[in-house]
């Protein structure tokens, strides 16, 4: 009884914690719209700033209290709101999640950088851990007091704020039609910019409680994850109602203490099932959970992307190809790899692309995929052992079939969430997968089979063989895994091109639309899941080969983010944005860090220097994901629309690509270093368009190109006459085809289909 | 937003609209939309629309979907900022004015759809009406008096409520801030006939009380009673301004396309 009621206590006292982290979440959902991903990291960054106050410099604790809960976390939230979750207004779920997502891992990186990983740290509890009051045998801790009150006096207080006053109303209302709020005298985003500083503290007080109770070790990403675990606590109340939330999270407390009290410690997988029980508590509550209706109108979002025709994709499939075989040429063997292994997370991008790009869908794990293809090509997939191992062909389908099939059945339950809801439940698979399957290092005996998943915690994977093609020369991997891409991409395009991509944009404008057009959802959905997860899993087999030897870390949920995020900046809806998104999260970055090393290594004066520089690049990571809310259809889409001026400006491009020749001969003949070469091109790329404009101003000022129509065409004969070319205009702009048959009244003209909206204008 | 308002509009916050206190010469009209351009995005839908809304007047912007009726609504109210042209408040520019501070100076919007919180009850709708600057006791004395209904279902959500129901409540707002001017956006839509009626004869008390009103409404024939003026916007500009029955005649060529 004692034990049950120790227990009971340990798991009211989490509970309350949670209950705390998660109040904060649904504080700034229901006044901005936006989930906080970063809420963990928040929490983190503000108790590794309290140990700096408290234990770093020795402050007394109340001091170091009041600044870092009346200070430090007001003010990380106005900050959060102000300058970046302010712009998110009329964004699409992906953009909002990926800027919340980049906020995460910026300070993630941040604390690292601060706060070296390697050196223990440790909050210790409240009066210390020795303080404690007996009641009939059960011994509570004067810590674990605190956190309870703390939590009820929060429960009470928020629930008089949202009920008894005034701002507290504006903030509920908030939500439902901010400019309403407007009409009714008050500022919107000033009761947004309140709820984030409110959230935002109450992330760090969730923070500065929940360390001592987890072992009191600070660590920046188990801190940033266990805060994580209170989303399952928010999903209770739908994101909505404080009460269900602190209900929520109180079953979660409990279930995870009963668990470590009451399983036998004797199954090997009760440690790792009580870390994942939240993710777990987390899918199923998500998937019982009654869901919102669908919306009728359309969704209205700030990203615009448009769709190249197969032909030209077929085109810069075939160019690819050739730029890396002729940047191959100038690299050392050991860059030949690193760029093979960036080329297997552009083929994991990919999968990104048709998923999110296309069909709106999110998937905020993809590695975890990746790892399922992973195990099955390790277990089915080997031929020969040491040096002369290689992976099979058909171990590789395989594989990829069985990730298919797992992306499906993930899907599957899934298939009636949509947008965050969906992004949480893959979100929970994914840390799940981490936990219990990527940990699970010790043997099972199933059907008289003894196997275990991931033997010693790590799996060899050896390089590919087809035929007479042998993966394990980096030359041969690079160029394969390139024409892979290339090959995959095209394929993508086409895809979008077909009826199938059509009815995916179409479910993405609108699903309610779409469904009223007799669309069935759900095999959309759950084809183009598998379609995703199959594109992951071969990405990931070639990624596991290309390292040799892989972890759980490889797989882990935030490589996954870091993965999506940097495909978002680059453009999710693009190929080239998979392309650019790949690269720099699978070796861009590792580059820019080894790179800075080498060089604080080569000058020891200037080392400090050059390890700062390198930490701020990594930090700098996250600007990009942030900036996602400020060009939402991402840069490789900005890139375009800043060359589409140059389109009648061909001296210019073949100036530029004469020059790009001449710098390449140059590096090619050794008078170059690669560096200048980089460095050159990058310039060259982005002055070009600038230059481009300046040369077309002068030589064809305002000639060329038709002046822009003064009238606005619905006043097209009213407000002047209506001649001939106004008409063949009006055609073109319309894509009818027609034009230059003369007026056929009541005739049928091929009409383009709206969804391509991107291709309205090349039509002839 | 608030940033450029203060450059553009020289009027403080607190002294508010009030009839006949214009500074220059004869009155001006309480709200005027000279040569406005609005426009979303890149596609302009207001070319240039010339409105105005006299002292305790009321000014019915009529004229078939797509006109600019609500547009002209949004600017007057502060939500989209205009791109050319002037927007007065009684004789004064406050060109790129923020809708809180419009709302503020006395001009309540009932925007179209209904103007009301779905999630939030119909105590906690007036309370949030209450951001202009009215007391809540007065505001809920003002709505319940009027609609005896809404005192009975005080605590239940807006959103669960009938479509009447819901576009008393927004009307309501009116009633208990004691705006200067009135913006009405199809208040019918939705409707059935007779809360048409009803809802109609609260703005003619509200107009017998002296209060000015811009209303667009595609239902003419319930507006027109209780118009001074009457305005048909087509194709974005205001094409007649005249007496109510002149520019009803004009209204159903107009919807013909004649």
């Amino acid at each position: 009884m004692t034990t049950f009621l120790t227990f009971t206590i340990l798991g009211l006292v989490l509970g309350a914690v949670y209950a705390i982290a998660a109040s904060g979440l649904v504080l700034t959902y229901n006044t901005s719209g936006i989930f906080n991903f970063a809420h963990g990291a928040q929490a983190m960054l503000g108790a590794f700033l309290y140990w700096q106050l408290a234990y770093g410099w020795g402050w007394p604790v109340w001091l170091a209290l009041v600044v870092v809960l009346g200070v430090v976390g007001p003010a990380m939230g106005g900050l959060l709101h102000a300058l970046i979750m302010k712009g998110l207004r009329d964004t699409a779920d992906v953009t909002k999640i990926v800027v919340t997502v980049a906020v995460l891992l910026g300070m993630v990186y941040l604390s690292q950088w601060i706060w070296h990983p390697e050196e223990a740290r440790i909050v210790e509890m409240f009066f210390g851990s020795n303080a404690k009051v007996e009641f009939s045998g059960v011994v509570i801790r004067v810590h674990e007091i605190i956190c309870l009150v703390v939590a009820a006096a929060i429960a009470i207080g928020l629930r008089l704020l949202f009920t008894r006053s005034r701002v507290g109303v504006v903030m509920r209302g908030a939500v439902d039609d901010p400019d309403l709020l407007r009409l009714n005298g008050h500022n919107p985003e000033r009761v947004a910019a309140l709820s984030w500083m409110m959230g935002s503290t109450l992330a760090v007080l969730a923070g500065i409680l929940i360390t001592p109770i987890g072992g009191g070790a600070l660590q920046a990403n188990a801190l940033t994850l266990l805060v994580i675990d209170a989303f399952a606590a928010a999903m209770f109340g739908r994101l909505r109602s404080i009460p269900r939330t602190f209900a929520g999270a109180i079953v979660l407390g409990m279930t995870a203490t009963y668990v470590m009290a009451y399983f036998p410690s004797a199954w090997t997988w009760t440690s790792n099932f009580r870390i994942s029980l939240p993710m777990i508590i987390l899918f199923v509550v998500l998937i019982v959970l009654p869901q919102e209706r669908l919306r009728g109108a359309a969704i209205r979002t700030r990203e615009r992307y448009r769709v190249p025709t197969v032909r030209r994709a077929a085109v810069w499939g075939v160019a690819l190809v050739a730029v890396v075989y002729l940047l191959k040429l100038l690299m050392v063997e050991t860059s030949v790899s690193t760029f093979a292994l960036g080329m297997t997370f552009a083929i994991i991008a990919l999968s990104l692309t048709v998923l999110t790009g296309y069909a709106g869908e999110l998937n905020l794990a993809p590695l975890s995929f990746g790892a399922v293809a992973t195990i099955v090509v390790f277990h089915f997939g080997v031929v020969g052992t040491g040096l002369a191992a290689r992976l099979d062909v058909w171990g590789v389908l395989l594989a990829v079939l069985v990730t298919a099939v797992v992306g499906g059945l993930v899907a599957l339950p899934a298939l009636r969430l949509r947008g965050l809801y969906l992004a949480l439940a893959t979100l929970a698979f994914g840390v799940f997968l981490s936990n219990m399957v990527l940990r699970d290092t010790t043997e099972h005996t199933v059907f008289g089979v003894t196997f275990s998943l991931f033997p010693n915690g790590s799996l060899i994977i050896p390089p590919l063989r087809i035929g007479p093609l042998d993966l394990r020369d980096g030359d041969t991997f690079l160029m394969t895994a390139t024409v892979l891409f290339a090959l995959i991409g095209v394929g993508l395009i086409a895809l979008r091109n077909s009826g199938y991509g059509r009815r995916l944009a179409a479910m993405k404008d609108s699903p309610a639309a779409s469904a009223m057009l007799g669309q069935n959802l759900v095999k959309l959905k759950l084809s183009v899941f598998m379609i995703s997860a199959a594109i992951a899993g071969l990405g990931s087999v070639l990624m596991s080969s290309a390292i040799g030897s892989v972890a759980s870390e490889n797989f882990n949920v935030m490589a996954g983010l870091a993965l999506l995020m940097l495909t978002v900046a680059a453009g999710i809806g693009y190929v080239s944005g998979a392309l650019f998104g790949g690269l720099m999260s699978g070796v861009g970055f590792v580059i820019i860090v080894a790179t800075f090393n080498d060089l604080a290594a080569a000058n020891p004066d200037l080392a400090p220097v050059y390890q700062a520089i390198g930490s701020l690049s990594v930090v700098s990571t996250a600007l990009l994901g942030i900036g996602v809310g400020k060009s939402p259809s991402g840069t490789v889409h900005d890139v375009v629309e800043s060359y589409r001026s140059l389109r009648d400006a061909r001296p210019v491009l073949v100036g530029g690509a004469v020059l790009e020749a001449a710098l390449y001969g140059l590096t090619l003949a050794g008078i170059m270093d690669n560096w200048w070469f980089a460095i050159l091109t990058a310039c060259l790329v982005m002055m070009l368009p600038v230059f481009g404009r300046m040369v077309m101003a002068r030589v064809a000022p305002d000639e060329g190109r038709p002046a822009p129509h003064r009238t606005p065409p619905e006043l097209v004969g009213v407000d002047e006459p209506y001649t001939e070319e106004l008409r063949r205009e009006l055609d073109r702009e319309l894509g009818l085809s027609g034009h230059d048959r003369g007026p056929t009244p009541g005739g049928r003209r091929p009409v383009r289909s709206g969804a391509e909206e991107g291709n309205v204008h090349v039509v002839a | 937003m608030t940033g450029q308002a203060a450059g553009g509009h020289e009027m403080d916050a607190t002294s508010g609209l009030s009839p006949g206190t214009a500074d220059a010469g004869g009155p001006e009209p309480l709200l005027e939309l000279v040569a406005a351009r609005a426009a979303y995005g890149p596609i302009e839908v207001l070319h240039g629309v010339d409105l105005k809304v006299e002292a305790g007047s009321v000014l019915a912007l009529l004229g078939p979907n797509g006109g600019g009726k609500s547009t002209t609504m949004k600017v007057c109210a502060g939500l989209l900022p205009l791109t050319g042209g002037d927007l007065r408040f009684a004789g004064r520019r406050v060109n790129g004015i923020s809708a809180q501070d419009a709302a503020r100076l006395g001009v309540c919007s009932i925007p179209e759809g209904r103007g009301i919180f779905a999630n939030l009850s119909v105590r906690e709708n007036l309370w949030v009406a209450t951001g202009t600057g009215a007391r809540m006791e007065e505001m809920e004395e003002a709505a319940y008096s009027r609609f005896p209904i809404l005192g009975k279902r005080r605590n239940q959500l807006a959103g669960s409520m009938s479509g009447g129901e819901q576009q008393m409540l927004a009307l309501s707002r009116a009633l208990g801030s004691n705006p200067a001017v009135l913006l009405l956006d199809e208040l019918s839509m939705g409707l059935a006939p007779m809360i048409v009626t009803q809802m109609y004869d609260t703005v003619a008390q509200l107009v017998a009380e002296g209060l000015s009103i811009l209303v667009a409404e595609q239902f003419a024939r319930a507006v027109l009673p209780i118009a001074d003026t009457a305005a048909l916007m087509l194709h974005g500009r205001v094409v007649s301004v005249g007496r109510p029955d002149e520019i009803e005649e004009q209204l159903s060529s107009s919807y013909l396309g004649g």
